[in-house]
């Protein structure tokens, strides 16, 4: 893509383990701080994409209260039940299509609400896995690492070590929840055992937050202040966890193909200079190293031991402190591509990288990265 | 922009209850007979957008396992739902992703399997949130269900001040239905077929809430629906008479539950549906149509409720506010008519909630394309408008079909 | 409809108990609900767009935060009613047997609605367009229960 959409805007509310605020008013909160940052007033947004999730928000229609303090009454308001990056992606298509000029993407939840694994349990396959107790996000996430580490030896330190990054660049990150300067690899080690081999230093924490993005179309963005243009994008759903290999994200690795076809892509590792991985759990990051082409399948636990992923490598991953810093479901992967974004600006404080022109952000959706959606951004 | 063209339509059987098939077979009924009536593989469709509502069912996100039983293997897959509306929402969707040019052929994908789950359940989680909020107030529960429970709740209240606002009446309400269930028994994916059925026997049905009687008010239906939507050239490649859609839009409004959030609505006319007014106006402009009265050939509003049909033609700008119930007196609305509306019997007969604002999109298609079969009206149908309506009274979705491209 | 075989159910659960709702309410309910032991109606005024929200609402359609506290009148106007006998949409209510009629009423000064029980009211009198006024109880207990009363004026 040449300069057809850009990122214009962005904001996230400060991720908190229990928010005293309600959906509304961190929709409200990330909303005006989104304009602010795009430089634009309410009147100037033509649609609206909110990413939430009826089973997150204990609601029905989870969208309809969410029209006013994401600013869409009386405008074209449409919700994506996915990550807010898939959000992002239909914000994307609207603005393609000419029919919309600003579009604002809006992910929110609480974790605080629900009783934390509930959601996922329901994705579950309703005849024959839900009922029975075994699986859950956690569990299931523990079958796909087990699957991974045995079929390419990756290790439980490699593993831990993405946590260690992770949320030590949470800590320069003030927005982040779990903040954990100077985390060792023996730290994430001796953290409680949820399912063998996850630790909870390994899987993302319960969060309430939002993100919001602005999104222009060339035309607009051009005459903005600080345009992050959208080069790629990429889209790939797999089948249920139990229907495929699970050591390999294949379809990551096919959203991420169609989206360096369109961004001129061909040496990721070399051509990227910043990555934003929805990670849930820390493996998943290694895993998706590989089916981004960062190196070569199986070898993520050599890349992440190269060193070249932390925040002062060759290709930094989740400076902002990632998924395992805070996750908001369904503002998770939209935060990401706000990173992303804010890197690319330099606007991204404590955690930024310098000198970063082509960034990528990564969103996942459903149980074991089912969905996943991918972005380049650059700055011209 | 690129042309966006429907190519192909399927629907499901629906009834109550499809206890001889679960959710991903029932859609596979939808999405297979898609396949058929556009000539094409699911190997030649390159995206998916689908929704419902997933509350019905009791079940999150439901493609993560269903989506393997629907030829979607390994392709992109966008998740849609805005409540009653979600089919029209999937409908969009699936337009702006040919329109956008990232996607050439995809499939809309809308399903609802109310009887495997508790409709007035998953509708009264609707407002369970805000009734959190109320009891913060100090109501007395035992009145909530009078006050907002269900959808019928909603309904009445709409259905009171849109009376009075037009002067329609109750035995306006007895021909809507008539309208309705009549054409519905020559569309065999209609639920309530009620061939021969005369204003009064519906006058005479029990009342469920002022001004509304069970006959009034739809059905609670298992059923799918799908459509095929790729560019203009390559419609015109599969079929000699594809239905292009020239433009949607939606508008969302603030909730109108009337105050039960317990945090006060400025909508406070629930039949006034200015979003709709608004979509629609937006819709007909990127669509080239200048006068909808005159050149709109036929309409599909979402009307689950009598009165909405009535209401909704206004709003849709077909007619001034106020004298619709006038137009359906004249027979214009009939399937023989003028301006035929809701050939396949509407939302009133048969209504699988997250497919259904879909399938206005798909009823307007198949008669433009000529594939309605029994209930394919007698006029030739050039440009067509499909509605979906839904969330708190509050969300409004238009598109606009037509036989020829925008130009 | 036939079957052509037999057909298995799965029942399975939904706890809807294990989630909580969070709202802004808390702290504008009290304000509004101490307002009302005084028979007094009061608002939340949108600074932005000068919109008056009974009851208070935390925030408004133009992105603004509602924050000025203003009164109202106790006198309406009917925006929309209905009326239900033994029988109302998911449950039974108990009652006198007299119908019930409900009215969205919009406080003079409010530029929302809420609604309102009609006491004593034949469903014929009712109509969108007529006034109504709160029956107060004699000691307002700082319950909203303290305005669902109103009468035609
Ligand atoms: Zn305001």
């Amino acid at each position: 893509m040449n300069k057809e959409v850009a990122v214009i805007g962005y904001a996230q509310t400060l991720y908190e383990e229990d928010a005293d605020a309600s959906r509304e008013m961190l929709t409200l909160r990330a909303a005006r701080e989104a304009l602010v940052s795009a430089g634009l007033k309410r009147e100037d947004v033509s649609t609206v994409v909110t990413a939430t999730n009826d089973y997150l928000d204990g609601r029905t229609i989870s969208n309809m209260r969410t029209v006013e303090p994401s600013g869409a009454s009386q405008k074209d308001e449409s919700k994506v039940e996915m990550d807010g990056a898939f959000a992002a992606l239909y914000a994307i298509m609207r603005i393609l299509s000419g029919f919309h000029d600003v579009a604002m993407v809006i992910g929110v939840s609480l974790a605080s609400v629900y009783a934390t694994y509930l959601p996922g349990i329901m994705i579950l396959d309703p005849t024959w896995d839900r009922e029975r107790g075994l699986l859950n996000e956690v569990s299931a996430a523990a079958l796909q690492a087990n699957c991974y580490m045995r079929e390419y030896g990756v290790s439980d330190e490699q593993i831990a070590s993405v946590s260690a990054k992770n949320l030590d660049n949470a800590a320069r990150n003030p927005l982040a929840l779990r903040q954990m300067p100077g985390l060792s690899v023996e730290q994430v080690l001796d953290s409680r055992m949820l399912y063998s081999p996850i630790r909870e230093l390994n899987a993302w924490p319960a969060t309430d937050g939002a993100c919001a993005v602005v999104l222009a179309s060339g035309k607009t963005a051009a005459k903005a202040e600080k345009p992050v243009w959208v080069k790629g994008v990429g889209l790939c759903h797999d089948s249920y966890l139990t229907e495929r290999p699970l050591a390999v994200m294949e379809s990551l690795k096919l959203a991420a193909e169609a989206c360096y076809k369109q961004a001129g892509i061909t040496d990721p590792a070399s051509q990227i200079d910043l990555a934003e991985i929805h990670e849930n759990f820390a493996h998943e990051e290694l895993m998706a190293y590989e089916a981004l082409g960062f190196c070569e399948e199986g070898k993520g636990g050599e890349l992440i031991e190269s060193g070249i992923t932390q925040i002062d490598g060759g290709l930094p991953v989740n400076a902002s402190g990632g998924a395992l810093g805070a996750n908001a479901v369904c503002a998770t992967g939209l935060a990401r591509i706000a990173e992303a974004a804010m890197q690319v600006v330099g606007e991204a404080g404590d955690h930024q990288v310098p000198g970063v022109k082509t960034a990528l952000a990564h969103g996942q959706s459903g149980p074991c990265a089912q969905d996943n959606v991918v972005f380049i951004l650059g700055g011209d | 922009m690129r042309d966006v063209a429907v190519v192909g339509v399927g629907l499901s059987k629906h009834v109550s209850k499809r206890r001889d098939v679960n959710i991903a077979e029932l859609v596979w009924e939808a999405v297979s007979a898609a396949y058929e009536d556009a000539g094409l593989t699911p190997g030649e469709v390159d995206g998916v957008i689908t929704g419902n509502m997933p509350a019905f069912e009791g079940v999150n996100l439901p493609e993560c396992w269903g989506a393997g039983h629907w030829g979607t293997y390994r392709k992109p897959l966008l998740r849609i739902t805005t409540g009653g509306t979600t089919g029209g929402s999937v409908g969009h969707g699936a337009f702006y992703a040919v329109a956008s040019g990232l996607f050439d052929t995809v499939i809309a994908i809308a399903f609802e399997k109310q009887s495997d789950g508790d409709s007035t359940a998953g509708l009264n989680t609707v407002i369970l949130a805000d009734i959190a909020a109320l009891l913060g107030f100090g109501v007395d529960p035992s009145l909530l269900l009078a006050f907002g429970g269900g959808a019928v709740g909603i309904a009445v209240y709409q259905a009171s001040s849109y009376m009075k606002s037009s002067g329609c009446t109750t035995h306006h309400l007895d021909k809507v239905s008539v309208l309705c269930r009549t054409n519905a028994a020559k569309n065999p994916h209609a639920h309530l077929q009620q061939p021969g059925l005369t204003p009064d026997d519906v006058a005479k049905t029990d009342l469920m809430q002022y001004p509304l009687r069970f006959g009034h008010v739809c059905p609670a239906s298992d059923g799918a629906c799908a459509m095929i939507l790729t560019t203009g050239e390559r419609a015109r490649k599969l079929t000699d008479r594809p239905a292009y859609i020239r433009s949607v839009a939606s508008c969302s409004d603030e909730g109108a539950l009337i105050g039960i959030g317990g945090s006060g609505t400025l909508n406070v006319d629930p039949g006034r549906q200015e979003s709709c007014k608004l979509a629609a106006a937006r819709a007909y402009e990127h669509a080239g149509i200048k006068d909808p009265r005159n050149e709109i050939d036929l309409a599909e509003p979402y009307a689950p409720f009598a009165h909405q049909l009535l209401m909704f033609y206004e709003r849709l700008l077909l007619c001034d506010e106020g004298e619709a119930p006038a137009v359906l007196n004249s027979g214009s609305m009939e399937m023989a008519g003028e301006l035929p509306v809701c050939p396949s019997g509407g939302v009133i007969s048969t209504n699988a909630i997250g497919a259904s604002a879909l399938e206005r999109i798909a009823e307007a298609a198949m008669q433009i394309m000529g594939r309605a079969g029994e209930h394919q009206v007698q006029k030739d149908v050039h440009k067509a408008v499909a509605h979906g309506w839904g969330g708190m009274v509050n969300l409004n979705v238009v598109a606009v079909l037509a036989d020829t491209p925008r130009g | 409809m036939e079957y052509k075989e037999e057909t298995t159910s799965i029942q399975g659960t939904w706890p809807l108990e294990q989630w909580r709702w969070k709202h802004e309410t808390s702290v504008l309910a009290k304000k509004f609900l101490e307002a009302l032991k005084d028979k007094k109606i009061i608002g939340l005024k949108c600074p932005g767009c000068g919109l008056v929200y009974v009851p208070p609402k935390p925030y408004c359609r133009c992105l603004s935060i509602p924050d000025e506290w203003v009164e109202v009148k106790d006198t309406a106007v009917i925006t929309t009613y209905t009326f239900t006998g033994s029988w109302s949409f998911g449950g039974r209510l108990e009652g006198t047997g007299a119908p019930l009629v409900i009215a969205g009423v919009m406080y003079d000064g409010s530029d929302t609605q809420t609604l309102a029980i009609l006491d004593g009211v034949d469903p014929d009198d009712v109509a969108v367009g007529k006034r109504t006024r709160v029956k107060w109880p004699e000691n307002p207990q700082g319950g909203i229960n303290d305005i669902m009363h109103s009468e035609l004026i």
